[in-house]
């Protein structure tokens, strides 16, 4: 399968879609994480973007122990301010909430703050939930001065649950014990549709086909992470002969596993999935992710379980401990990698996964 | 014949934390042992509630800082380290969950409950998920959001505080069989606040010069606010502090004798290094103002006695917008007539450290405050290089001398 150039292209450098935006005249909103609802912006008629570390070193204005990912992601915005029309960080852990305020004294760009609670599994909280969404909506009417009314909503629900069916089916291939899609296509195409505009998206995907049994590793694998943009630790993984049947990376399983359903109130909809969807380590509880990772494990019936954590990320760092006792007890070896910058580690991370893969594979 | 030692200027009442500590930690022990339930809380969880409901708290934040301070923590990180535990996460967390790992054998009695508001940092649910993990131990993780505008405390954001309030008040009555009791609680509250409003009119007092309680005592005088809360105990040992810093600012005495600069100090002040604050005072560079000192404090309506804890839970310092507190710095630099600030950006905590660099460059921009912002670690003594830092407190010195 090759996948198309525009989303090669696209993945090495996503800034050049922000130009092609701003020539059109598309005003663009940069968010930061899985949680913000893309189909609010959409219906609003504006485009949303994933906001990166791609081609970033970490900002000068935060020390040097903060999460290096959430760091350069600053770094990126105020970098390409200009090329956003506003912004929107949601409070995850606590890099990003204090991406918000480092960002509020940057921008002069409209910015909010999308509070998101931790403790999904209670109702309070969905509540409290669905009253931000409905701050977020009169948030983007009042700056952008549009309506967002039921239809546009129901108009991008629809979109964005055609998305993450496409990306989901693609994830599909590979389960049970069918080894289908490499990792790095089907990375590329996850990350293409935070960028991209959704209809165009969903025509391109449709037509690609992804049924190749031709693949590098064989060695089944999970992989564990936050938001990871480099395509490199994907890459250092097929050469070392290892095959990623699943992850829950925000930028791949958790961003598309679950849809919105398709009712007669939007907002409800929405504050349901997006509070109540695979959780991001940063969630509460806990128990709720290990049990995805166990379904992923059983579904994609992988062999190990590699987590790349980001240095200074405390979410991924706590639950590594308690996601490896979980699977030790089914036999499931793991292994942790803590990296800054792979593109400075690659020789040591390179040695520990094949270490990995070799004692899994073995 | 040995030279006569110059005075230490710690209050009286301040040396009578340690007594205090222990005392505390007694009675819980005691209240465990006749099966009362224990809670281990992050440092803002309504301790008020616990104690009408005749939970006791224990803050394993606090037993961080005791650790560090007392130098027996290294074991205890190093026990989390080994079991998995990055090095990079925040040494009170650390500390705690080796405790955990290593059987529990020091002054923390195992929780019956382990209670959590999300509103100084993130890690309090990491931390206490890991607990609960380790541990099987029932978990209440309160979401606190963050704080955008004063409004916050009066709409959607109060009403969902509060009701999580009255979630933990049925957890606990159904796990304990407890009965909250109303009336019970507004007594502590008065007497919560009490401590509060004494604490804060003795803070105030250090706007005179010479000031007159200088870092150390504050540091330690804190505890009572921590997990004391609503106690007698804690009232009378506020009333005690202000008569005596009274005492000190009728007789025109100061923490130091030559007080030349006046300092902020942001930050969690370094436990196991605690005497670099002697190291600023002698030479001559008194500490007068602490947003850590001032966060413990909050003054409750006995009115509205849900609202009113909901309120303090989610103004906790770090839970307010960047904007409202770099205006209180600025009102306080004002107050306080502060000469410099000292940052410390502490590697454990991320959430406090990430925005010092923009609010210190504001800070210096708007008021001309000259700064220092040195890096370590508040609990962790490995990570701490004193030489280093003493070199740049040096330079520092000669920069406010000079301006
Ligand atoms: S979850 Fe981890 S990787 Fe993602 S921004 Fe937060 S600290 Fe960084
Ligand atoms: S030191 Fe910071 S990171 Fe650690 S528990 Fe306290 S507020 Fe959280």
């Amino acid at each position: 399968m090759e996948i198309p150039s525009e989303i090669r292209d696209l993945c090495e450098n996503p800034t050049a879609i922000l130009s092609r935006y701003r020539d059109s005249g598309v005003k663009v909103i940069g968010y930061t994480c899985s949680y913000v609802p893309e189909e609010l912006m959409i219906s609003a008629g504006l485009q949303p973007y994933r906001a990166t570390n791609i081609r970033a070193d970490p900002s000068a204005l935060t020390p040097s122990f903060i999460c290096p990912f959430a760091s350069a992601t600053l770094e990126n915005m105020i970098r390409h301010d200009d090329l956003f029309s506003g912004f929107v960080v949601a409070h995850t852990c606590d890099p990003m909430w204090r991406l918000y305020d480092i960002l509020k004294k940057k921008t002069s760009k409209p910015l909010f703050l999308l509070r998101v609670p931790h403790n999904t599994k209670n109702e309070l909280s969905l509540g409290f939930f669905k009253k931000e969404l409905v701050r977020f909506k009169t948030f983007l009417e009042e700056n952008f001065e549009v309506n967002i009314d039921d239809d546009a909503m129901f108009n991008s629900i629809s979109l964005c649950n055609e998305s993450r069916d496409l990306l989901k089916s693609i994830y599909m291939l590979n389960s049970n014990n069918k080894h289908k899609v490499e990792a790095s296509d089907r990375f590329r195409v996850v990350l293409a549709c935070m960028w991209m505009p959704k209809a165009e998206f969903n025509v391109k995907v449709k037509g690609l086909n992804f049924d190749n049994s031709k693949t590098l590793g064989d060695v089944r694998l999970h992989v564990n992470g936050t938001a990871i943009y480099e395509s490199s630790l994907i890459k250092i993984v097929e050469e070392s002969g290892g095959f990623i049947a699943s992850d829950d990376l925000c930028t791949g399983s958790r961003y598309f596993w679950n849809n919105v359903e398709e009712s007669d109130d939007p907002i409800s909809a929405l504050s349901y999935r997006y509070l109540l969807r695979t959780p991001c380590p940063s969630q509460s509880p806990l128990e709720d992710r290990l049990d995805y990772i166990n379904f992923m494990v059983r579904e994609f019936q992988v062999q190990g379980v590699l987590t790349f954590a980001k240095r200074f990320c405390d979410p991924i760092l706590y639950d590594s401990v308690h996601i490896r006792s979980m699977l030790s007890k089914n036999d499931i070896p793991t292994m942790v990698i803590e990296y800054e910058n792979p593109a400075q580690e690659i020789g040591r991370i390179k040695s520990r996964v094949e270490a990995f893969i070799e004692s899994v594979g073995g | 014949m040995s030279l006569p030692r110059r005075r230490s200027r710690i209050l009286q009442t301040t040396r009578k934390i340690g007594e205090l500590i222990m005392t505390y930690f007694s009675k819980v022990s005691d209240a465990k042992s006749k099966g009362k339930p224990v809670a281990w809380v992050t440092v803002f969880t309504p301790v008020e509630l616990l104690y009408a409901l005749d939970i006791y708290p224990v803050a394993p934040e606090h037993f961080g800082a005791l650790c560090s301070a007392r130098g027996f923590i290294v074991d205890y990180l190093e026990e989390a380290e080994r079991c998995g535990y990055s090095e990079s996460l925040c040494s009170y967390s650390r500390c705690s969950l080796g405790y955990v790992l290593s059987g529990m054998n020091g002054i923390m009695p195992p929780p019956d409950i382990l209670i959590t508001f999300r509103n100084s940092c993130d890690v309090y649910v990491k931390w206490w998920q890991s607990l609960h993990m380790h541990l099987g131990t029932p978990l209440f993780v309160g979401e606190t959001p963050y704080v955008l505008a004063p409004e916050d405390l009066d709409n959607y954001v109060l009403d969902y505080v509060v009701k999580q309030l009255e979630q933990l008040i049925e957890m606990a009555e159904e796990r304990f069989g407890l009965r909250f009791d109303m009336e019970k609680l507004v007594e502590v509250l008065k007497l919560s606040d009490k401590a509060s409003e004494l604490w804060f009119e003795t803070l105030k007092l250090r706007r005179f010069r010479p000031c007159p309680l200088g870092g150390r005592d504050s540091a330690s005088d804190i505890f009572p606010l921590v997990v004391m809360q609503g106690t007698e105990e804690a009232v009378s040992f506020y009333e005690e502090l202000l008569r005596e810093v009274k005492g000190r600012i009728g007789r025109k005495e100061g923490v130091i004798e030559d007080e030349k600069f006046r300092l902020l100090f942001d930050g969690i002040w370094i436990w196991h290094a605690f005497d670099l604050i002697k190291y600023f005072e002698d030479k001559g560079a008194v500490f007068v103002y602490e947003p850590y000192s001032e966060a413990w404090a909050y003054r409750l309506d006995a009115s509205e006695p849900l609202e009113s804890i909901a309120r303090k839970i989610l103004s906790m310092g770090l839970n307010v917008d960047i904007d409202i507190r770099i205006e209180r710095f600025l009102e306080n630099i004002k107050q306080y007539q502060i000469d410099g600030a000292v940052f410390f950006s502490n590697r454990s905590c991320k959430t406090w450290s990430a925005t010092q660099l923009v609010t210190a460059d504001i800070l210096n921009k708007k008021v001309n405050v000259p700064y220092l912002l040195f890096e370590a670690d508040m609990a962790d003594p490995r990570q701490y290089s004193e030489a280093q830092i003493k070199n740049r407190i040096d330079a520092f010195i000669e920069v406010l001398s000079e301006s």
